[in-house]
């Protein structure tokens, strides 16, 4: 009786030493990529983060995409415009089935849409859907969306993963359990700051760490902990990594876009000509030299000129300290009777840098600026009510003009919109109103220009810069590209070179 | 001997840099981009911080913010907790019950966590984080206190007080308070080190130091971003509050071991047989 049970054993063991070193396997041969903060939402339906956003292109598909001029470009369907308030798309057939292995239907899509227009499940992206009318499932590759009105930018609004419809009605935890039917397939969440993917073309296996101090994410990625990680790094961290022969740095020019942003209610920050003076003080091309080391090009309007609305003709404001004194005391202000201004920003250290060289370059013109630095739940529940003065912010992950609408048009005070300084202007108003309902993108481009135009004179925000992305990886780390929208979508392509390539 | 020189030393080089940083020729806030990250050279020996102000100039700047913090802090916690602790064990009864249910609140939060409470609720700035930490701060010396008393008040001079009639004011300003000193000075020379550490935590969540205002935690917070690029960023500081740390605490064991009538050293080279 007793010989057995010590076969047992020895089978035990031996099963669990084959496991063991398989997982060793699996954990070597996998991509390790840091992230300086873990997603917060894996369900596409209600993700808002930029994190969620970029892990959830992965595991997901959508039904439409942006190319680099930020039209909308076919994802998973192709569409055609019947009227001006009625779709049609067509799904394509070659495209991935679900992780749990069901097929992609028109009725998965109409599934997903219409949960997030449902009221009662509360999604964060219900508001910029209200356009849609009703959503009729044709058959299982077609499916039509009809609009309350025309809008010629719909298309480009269907950019949330689809999910399931079986599992939407069982209620499925996508948020724990993502099934989707992107390049990536769910592994596991093993805790809060790691999540394993698996590529399913090659079964490779992707872990995300998240590793929010930039200098253990720098070290790790030195010793080989991780593999890859893109931006949220100090650019002099940026600049030490470059110097290292094990690692190499990819740029490319970034979308995201920071700003001044004023209340429109204060009595200082209220006057235009101290809101042009704060412009001209502004030396942005020093600050993109030595602080931002470079990685970031300066800005003239909340969309790049590379967007197929944006204002190509439209000029950074120079740096003139002598026109911002002037404009100063043309608006009343002297050494003896300076302006004041309370300027907030968040905790976030690299953000308190720039803020208080910004500081310093509006005392140098004669305003006299308090800075106040709050954790980003107080900065931001702060921006939300109005409560400021004058705070620093940047937009992420733009793709459509109607961002527009949603920040500077009066009816958007929050919490209908954005306008959080309370910016009114009938002019921009119109400009709003007139794109919105042109009947076409060209018709619209030229409202929109003519509006960003307005909004360079007004100034309800003084652009800054918009920054680089910036991705670092392990010398033997090939075929990641750099997406302008900082996208992890390269990750589809990312392979190891073998260890005795040159 | 040597040892408690220089950690006297160091203890009044700090309180001189405090009161004179503002008529020193400084320029802690003077940004000169250029300069970013430059370490130490002749011109300026212990280098440019990530904005180009100079360290050596923050440092003496932050010596004071820390210097104040510290002392206020430390000062207000202890004559209160020390007080209530006292009061509240000596008089016993309802008094000492509903003391002890208030330190046992207090206790059940995590110091940082109230503090940084009471600092969001009063807002950002130095007072208010002298009254956040301070509000955090007294329980440990009004535990101490209580602890001290407890056993005190029961030994044979204090019934001999009680005996000939002296009056509770006296018993406790007369024979307890000085036999619970030692403790109690020990206990403030760590928390002069924790409440330099606690003004630099709330200074990085934005409700301490603001911008450009500099003290030593926050540069240690600053520096940390860039150890590897420009360790002297965080070097100097980190020195400098090692040293105020170190010569605090070897000076209060140094005063404990001079209090305690028990002890075998009682002031310089006095030696019991």
């Amino acid at each position: 009786m007793v010989k057995p049970m010590i076969d047992l054993k020895l089978l035990g063991v031996l099963a669990l030493m084959v496991v063991g070193s398989a997982c060793a396997d699996l954990v070597s041969d996998a991509f390790r990529f840091g992230l300086a903060g873990a997603p917060a939402n894996l369900d596409p339906r209600f993700a808002t983060d930029a994190t969620s956003d970029r892990i959830n292109r992965l595991l997901y598909d959508r039904l439409v995409d942006f190319n680099d001029a930020f039209e909308p470009v076919p994802s998973l369907a192709d569409w055609e415009q019947l009227s001006p308030t009625h779709y049609r798309f067509h799904l394509k057939t070659k495209k991935h089935p679900f992780h749990d292995g069901t097929v992609l239907t028109a009725s998965d899509v109409k599934a997903t849409y219409d949960f997030v227009l449902n009221p009662a499940n509360a999604s964060p992206h219900r508001a910029a859907l209200a356009v849609i009318d009703r959503i009729v499932a044709r058959n299982k590759t077609s499916l039509d969306f009809v609009l309350h009105r025309p809008e010629p930018l719909f298309p480009g609004y269907l950019v949330i993963g689809i999910v399931p419809a079986r599992l939407i009605a069982a209620r499925h935890p996508f948020h724990e359990h993502p099934v989707g039917s992107g390049p990536f397939a769910f592994l596991a969440r093993p805790d809060e700051t790691r999540l394993h993917l698996i590529r399913i073309r090659d079964q490779r296996r992707f872990e995300f760490i998240a590793v929010p101090d930039p200098t253990v994410r720098a070290l790790k990625l030195m010793a080989g902990e991780i593999d890859m990680l893109q931006n949220d790094l100090p650019p002099e961290l940026t600049g030490y990594l470059e110097n290292d022969p094990r690692l190499k740095v990819q740029r490319t020019s970034g979308t995201n876009f920071s700003y001044l942003g004023f209340s429109f209610e204060d009595a200082v920050t209220g006057q235009a000509l101290v809101r042009r003076a704060i412009a001209h003080a502004i030396d942005r091309q020093e600050i993109i030299l030595y602080v931002l080391g470079s990685a970031a090009r300066p800005a003239q309007s909340l969309l790049p000129p590379e967007h197929w609305a944006g204002a190509r003709d439209l000029k950074p404001i120079p740096y003139d300290p002598e026109e911002a004194r002037a404009l100063l005391r043309r608006a009343g202000y002297s050494p003896d009777h300076p302006a004041r201004i309370v300027y907030k920003t968040s905790s976030d250290p690299f953000r308190i840098r720039l803020a208080t060289i910004l500081q310093r370059q509006l005392q140098q013109i004669g305003i006299a600026v308090n800075l106040r630095s709050y954790d980003w739940g107080t900065f931001y529940g702060d921006i939300k009510a109005g409560r400021f003065q004058m705070y620093s912010l940047a937009w992420v992950g733009i793709q459509t003009p109607d961002i527009f609408d949603y920040v500077f048009h009066s009816e958007s005070v929050p919490p209908r919109g954005a306008n959080r300084g309370r910016f009114h202007s009938t002019r921009a108003d119109a400009f709003i109103d007139r794109a919105r309902t042109a009947p076409n993108l060209a018709a619209k481009r030229r409202w929109y220009v003519q509006l960003q135009h307005h909004l360079a004179d007004a100034l309800p925000y003084v652009p800054l810069w918009y920054e680089d992305h910036i991705f670092i990886a392990r010398r033997e780390i090939e075929g990641f590209t750099v997406a302008r929208d900082g996208n992890y979508d390269g990750l589809a392509q990312v392979r190891r070179s073998s260890p005795d390539a040159p | 001997m040597m040892h408690i020189r220089i950690s006297l030393g160091v203890i009044l080089l700090w309180a001189l840099v405090a009161l004179l940083a503002p008529v020193l020729p400084l320029s802690p806030n003077t940004i000169d981009l250029p300069q970013i990250l430059v370490s130490g050279n002749p011109d300026e020996w212990l280098g440019y911080d990530d904005l180009g102000r100079p360290v050596f100039d923050r440092l003496l700047t932050g010596a004071r913010t820390s210097f104040l913090v510290a002392v206020a802090v430390v000062g207000i916690s202890l004559i209160v907790g020390s007080l209530l602790g006292t009061v509240g064990a000596y008089a016993g009864g309802w008094l000492d019950l509903v003391l002890v249910r208030v330190m046992d609140v207090f206790l059940a939060f995590p110091g940082i966590l109230l503090a940084i409470a009471l600092a969001g609720v009063m807002g950002p700035g130095i007072d208010n984080v002298v009254i956040a930490l301070s509000v955090v701060s007294w329980v440990g010396y009004a535990r101490l206190a209580r602890a001290q008393v407890l056993s005190m008040k029961e030994r044979d001079h204090v019934h001999a007080a009680v005996a000939i009639g002296a009056a509770p004011l006296h018993i406790v300003a007369r024979h307890l308070l000085p036999l619970i000193s030692a403790p109690l000075i020990v206990e403030a020379s760590f928390g002069l080190a924790s409440v330099v550490i606690g003004e630099a935590g709330l200074s990085f969540l934005g409700l301490g130091v603001q911008p450009p205002a500099a003290s030593w935690g926050s540069m240690i917070r600053d520096g940390a971003r860039y150890m590897l690029v420009a360790p002297h960023m965080v070097i100097a500081p980190g020195l400098a509050l090692m040293a105020v740390v170190l010569s605090v605490n070897v000076l209060g064991d140094r005063l404990r071991d001079w209090l305690d009538v028990k002890s075998p050293v009682k002031g310089e080279g006095e030696k019991t047989p």
